[in-house]
């Protein structure tokens, strides 16, 4: 069992612990401000361009005539159709989340 | 549960989150503030505000930190080179020999105490073997660390350990065995 050297523990000792005193308060003081959450143009740019993309689309699908034929085909399928297309859709969105959600995590711990 | 330095350093990158920050800054303050006293021996005022540009630097520079190492290493460095930057301004990067320390070691006039003595030795020493006493031997910091964090290679720090060693025994070495 190593026995601490004699010169290394009145080093120690000669060093006590030092108290705040209000030293942290001036640090955060002299700290630029936080960042602004919320103020990116990436939530405006995102709704813009689906609000865009939308109106494209029903422009071009003949007033949304494709939505009206899709969702009639729909409620003719068999009731456990619709439940595993559900379910596979809920998955898919799931996984992607969960795969975003790590992918980012790792890049903040590397 | 009380949240490690790396939960604390993450929520300081995603969210700029100033009160992980300053938990951080309340952990560590007592050794940066120790460290950078006896590097300033014992200048009071200048050690602070060293220590407060260590912090700043620390949070403008904390994507550079890269968790290979303690953060309590990374700010070591961040402080000695805070030290170092005010020491050439101030052209105090001369230390003091041997024989300097012999004639400055007077038991008739020193002060009271093994520990004032003790600290007043360590502030005699030349700056190399001074940072690596307090790093290596106050601090616990291993030779490994403290090379890392005075960008020397890890033989020097070695040396420059035992040499301030045995230059504080001689000190010590007057008060008798202990």
């Amino acid at each position: 069992m190593n026995q601490e050297d004699p010169l290394d523990r009145q080093l120690r000792e000669a060093a006590p612990y030092i108290e705040d005193n209000g030293f942290t308060a001036r640090v955060l003081r002299q700290l630029p401000a936080p960042r602004q959450r919320g103020r990116s143009a990436r939530p405006v740019i995102l709704i813009g361009m689906s609000l865009l993309a939308s109106a494209v689309a029903y422009v071009l699908s003949d007033g949304g005539r494709f939505v009206v034929v899709g969702i009639t085909r729909l409620t003719v399928l068999p009731s456990l159709w619709i439940f595993l297309l559900a379910l596979g859709a809920g998955i898919l969105v799931m996984t992607g989340g969960l795969v975003a959600a790590m992918s980012k995590t790792s890049e903040l711990r590397s | 549960m009380e949240l490690t330095d790396a939960d604390l350093i993450t929520r300081v990158l995603v969210d700029d989150d100033h009160h992980a920050f300053g938990e951080l800054v309340r952990r560590h303050q007592s050794a940066v503030r120790g460290l950078l006293r006896q590097l300033t021996r014992t200048d009071l005022a200048l050690a602070d505000d060293l220590s407060q540009e260590t912090f700043i630097r620390a949070y403008k520079h904390i994507r550079s930190f890269r968790g290979e190492a303690r953060f309590s290493t990374w700010l070591y460095r961040i402080a000695y080179n805070c030290f170092r930057e005010d020491a050439r301004r101030r052209k105090e990067l001369v230390g003091i020999d041997d024989q300097q320390l012999q004639a400055e070691h007077d038991p008739q006039t020193a002060d009271a105490g093994l520990r004032h003595d003790l600290m007043h030795a360590l502030s005699l020493l030349p700056l190399p073997e001074r940072t690596a006493v307090l790093l290596c031997c106050q601090n616990g910091v291993s030779h490994d660390e403290a090379a890392r964090i005075l960008d020397i290679p890890l033989g020097t720090v070695k040396t420059n350990v035992l040499r301030g060693r045995e230059k504080l025994k001689k000190t010590l070495a007057a008060w008798g065995p202990n």
